[in-house]
């Protein structure tokens, strides 16, 4: 080999050790809130590669780091929402019976819905995305992030635990709505029934996994024995019996809510997160017994029977009964400005600023059994956040910029150059068919 | 006998639906009051740090640094806290909706396309648990409006305080509301369908037609009317009460509300309302800003909102609602904000700080809820800022009234103080106080 | 002697009945010959004999029974093959009539009107791959020749595939969701596997056991699970192509995506499944406002997808070109369009012939111009995919078939007839008011100008739909007043228009002709 050809390999394997070393970005200068250290002033975050390398008060810039000068600024942990339906297509609900569990949310993930891009815009990182609440045993969620402009597959997280939605009172008892006409109602049409198929599915659960375990034990002697059928259902169902699957359950009153909660001691398991649950302030003791978490939006009531006993002050009291509470959106629109109903619970109830900033990210994170990565600023974790030009529980603060593991998905000021461009192109495209179109057609009249 | 027993039992029980609030509508009474030594927010004119603002028969008698306090009046001690007008929502369904999925609560929308004869201020629920709740976070008077259809019919201003629908009322009819007919509620996806498009179109000009012929008619009626009015010898006619509704409208006594979203729809709304020289408000416009120029020619105010809602394009600006405000205030039209709701009109103030954080003056976004809806409604001599002679609609806050984090202390209404309970903090006080859970076996 | 001429007269005379093509020998001569297996070929020679390809080439004998047809100028290609169709089927009458199962063939449910047969060979296609669309699973496609004939004896190959859509159910019959339509897919399967092994098990020692129910639809997964038959996924978007790869792997079968219209997005990723690209090209609404209202996204994607023929050649991927399952496309057309986005002919052709006939597993009789390959030939005046060639003949299983007479020029586009200036009148209250129009359309707008001693200018708004137009002008309705808004709403007739104008002041009449 020549010293020349030595030389450019070695300089070649320079550029590429360089161009593989991951990016580093430093956000210099803000108010940091880390959620689970404390508050940090004029601190700083050092990203490298996709986590949170550092996080402190004088950090030193490292060569070939991005700088970001956040004076004045906050950093927020990016904004975790329990309870979305963005993102998906073909339906959020498979209606037709009251349990679907074969269904799951992720083969119908797009990475088209604008929502997506504009929770961004407000801070929120990541969501449980949920089967809608037609059915009393809906189908599989799937856990994401809004990872704007990648493919929907790289939006999935990956090692997310495997969740389900449950759904219990109006909805699934179809109170407010009618069946297409020529289709009779359809069962359960009360609670008593909501009930019986919730137990119905454990007991048919067990006797399926019984099933399969003779034939297991009569194929291993060697009979000849006829396989039973693999249900998709029925192991989704054996997957919650065996604490592989987290339920989140949506319900509304009291009642139902306890219902749910003795029939999951009954089958031996916990339910991971109770969703909406508008009246858990009057069971709190109950369901911090229970070990369930609880997802709630903080002011919505009365727009439906079940929900007129709903108060602002349900996070509070649910939080000082020692239930880890979450504070959801369930709309795209809410999804946006989270950190405002984060401040409502200080407002009403009084939790501190502390506890209020807790319910919308390492709280949820939790709820999502996924806080060894997620929902503070901490070395180690992911680097998910978003920098905000004001306190983010004050009303006149605006995000700037949003973070998913180290990259910029959000940027305001980038946000707003984009316009222009986007406009041109559309009436350049927008041309071009036109122009395509009267050449066509002129050929054809001239044929 | 028994069963009529039974029948009148079943109807008690059933009764607690319709929303029968606990909690009294207002005291009664309207002493002298005064607060003092607080930062009174006057609205109108400059803030005033250890002011001392004075109320009584439910009128304001004095605001200012060094004011007299008489010798009669109740003295709240505002050290420290903050008094400013009640805020005014500019278009809501407060007392007209208790359960949305619950038919027999809703009186929001009249079956029919052309309603100028439904008037909300009939169907009010002055005991609907709304209307505590709204008022207890400092919305003391609201615009509370008919929907559905494309004439929906008169919205009424009413006070958050009083017995009857009449104690409540500021003003009624408030403004005429139509929504204007639309080709489309959504951008198209593809090529539509020739048939479907057909008749869509054909619907939309026969929406159109139908409105146009409703105005001309009540021109014609109006005519009439007013001969007959001044000359008894002019020939009778039945009186027909839906075109009588139209026409203080035409006549240009009462204004209309056109409510339209998108920039076809707002000129078309716009050119109809020329054709027909309509005393006009626009409201929700998210595409105002592309129709600036034809709004301010005509002098149109502007009801922005919701403003936490979200732009119906998949290309708008995600920040399109929230800085239509700023665009309204840089080119001098005047606007308010609606929170287009009921049970959550009273977060009212958040829509307008939303509008803050993209550039309106946090001053304008105060006054788009209190001073400027009580000017597009034309009750400001009565609302809208703390000035003498002004109703004592008013409330003691420890803080900014637009930042969540602040707590509303006090309100008045009226110069009435009223209570600051509602189903929400009763419901809160009562689970407070539960007694430890029993032990079940 | 006599018993054996009778008897062929018998034989021949229980032929199928085509056109008078008995002996069914054939020589095109002098014509550009593009085989695709090999380089085009001038003045080539092709020679059909019993509905086979007996020669092809540059100097081929021909021979003496051969009928000569002298196709000196013009050109002859393999018949093509649109190859995901569902021409033959239609939309059920009964609301509710059954879907179709796997257990489903085409063949026996095909059933082609003659005039949708006619122009697909008029577009030169001699071969259609066809399934129902409806449904989930659409059954087992059937490769089937168009032309005369019993169904029977045009079939090339059933089952050709299984074929599955992603199709949900009607609200409250499950599956009503696309995520419900994927479970459902995925607990077929398993119910097929379950099946063959409770049937495998029973039939060996029935005795102590169940015996399983009849389930044919389950049974005719068979050939899919063994990777016997490919598996057709009818999809468009790129994310549902990407879904229906996954889902093909995770079922362990071999896919062929049909539609795919946004492939253009992701052609390296589908080197190793073959495409049938369909050339139903996404439209533009005909308003140009609305146009202007869509996203971005939208338009992008339209001005895009013709270009996914020539990013999977680029990518080196194995596609076809098809018309498309439902309404379908116009087939040539559409492939112009493909043309004229980077495709180049050459690969056109080939995504017409030989591409599609390897997919389907029939390229050993199908898809290109060879010795022994069934006799389907296309005749054309001028190259095949330019935009004034006409197939002049057309050869299925080496029997010509009537091409139908010239179809009628549609009339929907001419030139509009409003264009031109326009005198009107208004039939103001103070007396008429006159007007000079001009007036173009285009593509429902409507533009123009207006003169008159009121006012003169652009009009505004204007718009048209069929023989109704309006549009606005702005005049002054009295003398020294200030200018309003006239809204002109009118019908066209011939070289007069009338109509109404309306104004602030009331509604009026108005008459126009046209200016000469």
């Amino acid at each position: 080999m020549t010293m020349r050809t030595l030389a450019v390999l070695v300089i070649s394997a320079i550029a590429v050790t360089l161009g593989a070393q991951e990016r580093t970005t430093l956000i210099r200068n803000a108010t940091i809130l880390t959620v689970t250290n404390g508050t940090i002033e004029n601190g700083s975050v050092l990203i490298r590669g996709s986590k949170i390398a550092a996080v402190g008060k004088d950090l030193t810039t490292p060569a070939g780091a991005n700088v970001i000068d956040a004076t004045g600024m906050f950093v927020l942990p990016g904004i975790i929402d329990s309870h979305s339906h963005t993102a998906v297509e073909g339906g959020v609900n498979e209606v037709s019976l009251p349990n679907t569990g074969m269904v799951r949310i992720a083969d119908a993930m797009t990475a088209h819905d604008i929502s997506a891009y504009r929770q961004l815009s407000g801070g929120t990182t990541m969501a449980l995305i949920l089967h809608g609440s037609a059915n009393a045993i809906g189908g599989e969620s799937q856990i994401a992030k809004w990872k704007w402009g990648r493919p929907v597959s790289e939006w999935l997280v990956p090692d997310a635990p495997r969740t389900i939605k449950f759904a219990l009172g109006e909805n699934p008892k179809s109170a407010n709505f009618r069946p297409p006409p020529g289709q009779p109602r359809q069962y359960p049409s009360t609670r008593m029934g909501v009930e019986e198929v919730v137990r119905k599915s454990f007991v048919d659960a067990r006797d399926y996994l019984a099933a399969w375990d003779e034939y297991e034990a009569k194929r291993k002697r060697g009979e000849a024995v006829i396989p039973p059928r693999r249900d998709l259902l029925m192991e989704t169902m054996a997957g919650i019996l065996r604490g592989e699957v987290d339920v989140h359950a949506h319900g509304y009153r009291a009642d139902e809510l306890l219902m749910l909660l003795n029939l999951a001691d009954e089958m031996g398991f916990t339910i991971r997160e109770l969703q909406h649950v508008l009246e858990g302030y009057k069971i709190a003791p109950e369901i911090a017994k229970h070990g369930a978490g609880a997802g709630t939006f903080i002011d919505w009531w009365g727009y439906k029977a079940e929900a007129y006993d709903a108060i602002p002050y349900n996070v509070a009291l649910m939080v000082r009964g020692n239930v880890l509470t979450s504070v959801n959106s369930d709309s795209d629109e809410l999804a946006r400005h989270l950190n405002h109903d984060a401040a409502k619970a200080m407002k009403y109830g009084g939790l501190t600023e502390d506890e209020a900033l807790r319910l919308i990210t390492i709280n949820p994170a939790k709820q999502l059994r996924l806080d060894h990565r997620l929902g503070s600023i901490e070395a180690g974790k992911d680097a998910d956040l978003a920098i905000w030009n004001g306190h983010p529980l004050s009303t006149y603060s605006r995000v700037e910029k949003t973070f998913i593991e180290g990259e910029i998905y959000f940027d305001r000021a980038r946000d707003l150059e984009r316009r222009e461009q986007m406009r041109r192109e559309k009436e350049e495209l927008l041309k071009k068919e036109a122009d395509a179109q009267k050449l066509e057609k002129k050929e054809k009249t001239d044929a | 006998m028994r069963n009529l027993l039974k029948t009148a039992l079943v109807c008690l029980v059933a009764l607690p639906l319709s929303a029968q609030s606990t909690i009294p509508n207002s005291p009664g009474v309207a002493p002298a009051i005064a607060i003092r030594n607080a930062t009174i927010v006057p609205v109108t004119s400059a803030t005033i740090a250890n002011g001392t603002i004075v109320f009584a028969n439910g009128v304001i008698t004095a605001v200012g640094r060094d004011v007299a306090i008489p010798a009669d009046a109740k003295v709240i001690d505002g050290t420290g806290l903050s008094v400013y007008p009640g805020m005014m929502d500019a278009g809501s369904t407060v007392g007209l909706v208790e359960i949305d999925s619950v038919p027999g609560t809703v009186d929001t929308a009249e079956l029919g396309e052309f309603n100028p004869n439904a008037a909300a201020a009939v169907a009010v629920n002055p005991h609907s648990e709304v209307v505590p709740v709204t008022r207890v976070n400092g919305v003391t008077h609201v615009a509370t409006v008919p929907g559905g259809g494309i004439v929906s019919g008169q919205s009424a201003i009413i006070e958050l305080a009083g017995w009857t629908p009449e104690e409540m009322l500021l003003k009624a009819p408030a403004a005429m509301h139509i929504r204007f007919p639309r080709l489309r509620s959504r951008p198209l996806v593809g090529a539509p369908e020739e048939e479907a498009e057909k008749e869509r179109q054909k619907n939309y000009t026969k929406a159109v037609d139908d409105l146009r012929e409703l105005f001309r008619n009540a021109k014609a009626y109006a005519k009439a009317a007013s001969a007959r009015t001044a000359d008894a010898r002019v020939r009778r006619f039945d009186r027909d009460l839906v075109l009588e509704a139209m026409v203080p409208v035409v006549e240009k006594r009462v204004p209309v509300v056109m409510h339209a979203e998108f920039e076809r729809d707002i000129r078309a709304a716009l050119a109809f309302a020329d054709e027909f020289e309509l005393k006009v408000i626009l409201a929700g416009a998210q595409d105002v800003s592309r129709v600036i120029d034809e709004v301010k020619r005509r002098g149109i105010p502007v009801i922005l909102g919701p403003i936490l809602s979200l732009p119906q394009r998949e290309d708008d600006p995600y920040d399109l609602l929230f800085t239509n405000a700023k665009v309204l205030h840089d080119h001098g039209i005047r606007f308010a904000i609606q929170t287009s709701d009921a049970h959550n009109a009273r977060n009212l103030p958040y829509h307008a700080a939303s509008a803050a954080a993209f550039g309106l003056p946090k001053d304008e976004a105060l006054k788009a809820v209190t001073l400027y809806p009580a000017q597009i409604f034309g009750v400001d001599d009565r609302v809208g800022s703390l000035e003498v002679g002004k109703r004592a609609n008013l409330f003691i806050a420890d803080g900014d009234p637009l930042e969540i984090r602040t707590s509303v202390r006090q309100v008045f209404i009226g110069g009435e103080e009223i209570s600051m309970d509602s189903r929400h903090t009763l419901l809160y006080e009562k689970f407070l106080r539960r007694p430890a859970a029993r032990p079940v076996d | 002697m006599i018993l054996r001429r009778l008897v062929a007269l018998l034989l021949l005379s229980a032929a199928p009945l085509v056109m008078a093509d008995v002996p069914g020998v054939w020589a095109i001569t002098g014509a550009t010959v593009h085989p695709v297996s090999g380089a085009p070929i001038a003045g080539g020679t092709v020679v059909m004999r019993g509905g086979l390809i007996e020669s092809v080439g540059a100097n081929v004998a021909i021979p003496a029974d051969a009928t000569v047809i002298d196709a000196t100028g013009a050109h002859v290609y393999p018949g093509l093959i649109d190859a995901h169709t569902s021409l033959g089927f239609k939309a059920p009458k009964e609301k509710d009539a059954a879907e179709p199962t796997p257990a489903d063939l085409a063949i026996r449910g095909v059933s082609i009107a003659s005039d949708d047969a006619d122009s697909r060979l008029a577009d030169g296609v001699t071969t259609v791959v066809t399934a129902p669309s409806r449904g989930i699973f659409n059954g087992q496609p059937v490769v089937l020749n168009l032309g005369d004939g019993p169904v029977e004896s045009r079939v090339v190959k059933s089952p050709a595939a299984q074929q599955i859509s992603f199709n949900p159910r009607p609200s409250w019959t499950f599956p009503d969701s696309m995520m419900g339509v994927f479970a459902h897919i995925r607990q077929t399967f398993l119910d097929a596997a379950q099946h063959a092994a409770a049937r495998e098990v029973y039939e060996r020692t029935p005795a102590g056991l169940r015996r399983p129910d009849e389930r044919a639809d389950l049974d005719a997964l068979g050939p899919a699970i063994r990777r016997e038959v490919p598996v057709v996924f009818v999809v468009d978007s790129a994310e549902m192509v990407r879904r229906a790869v996954a889902l093909a792997a995770e079922l362990k079968v071999r896919p062929i995506i049909a539609g795919a219209r946004e492939a253009y997005a992701i052609a390296p990723e589908l080197k190793n499944v073959p495409v049938l690209v369909a050339v139903n090209w996404p439209k533009a609404p005909t308003d140009a406002a609305d146009r202007a209202e869509q996203p971005l996204r939208i338009i992008r994607n339209r001005v895009l997808a013709p270009t996914t023929p020539a990013e999977l050649a680029k990518a080196k991927a194995t596609f076809a070109l098809v018309s498309g399952s439902g309404k379908g496309a116009e087939f040539l057309p559409g492939i112009r369009k493909a043309i004229a986005n980077g495709l180049s002919a050459e690969d056109a052709l080939r995504a017409t012939t030989l591409a599609p006939a390897r997919i389907f597993g029939v390229e050993r009789q199908l898809g290109s111009i060879e010795r022994g390959k069934i006799a389907n030939l296309v005749i054309t005046d001028r190259p095949l995919f330019e935009r004034d060639a006409k197939v002049t003949r057309v050869f299925v299983d080496g029997s010509e078939v009537r091409l139908p007479a010239e179809p009628k020029k549609s009339d929907a586009n001419e030139a509009t007839p409003i264009d031109g200036s326009w005198a009107v009148s208004v039939a103001a209250p103070q007396g008429s008011v006159a007007l000079q129009i001009t007036l173009k359309a285009e593509d429902g707008t409507l533009s123009g100008t207006y003169s008159g001693d009121r006012g003169s200018g652009a009009i505004r708004g204007g718009s048209i739909d069929g023989n109704a137009f309006e549009f606005t002008i702005s005049v002054n309705a009295q003398e020294g007043a200030e200018a309003t808004d006239w809204l002109f709403r009118g019908t066209l007739d011939g070289d007069a228009m009338r109509g109404t104008v309306s104004t602030n002041l009331g509604t009026f009449d108005f008459s126009g002709s046209r200016a000469r």
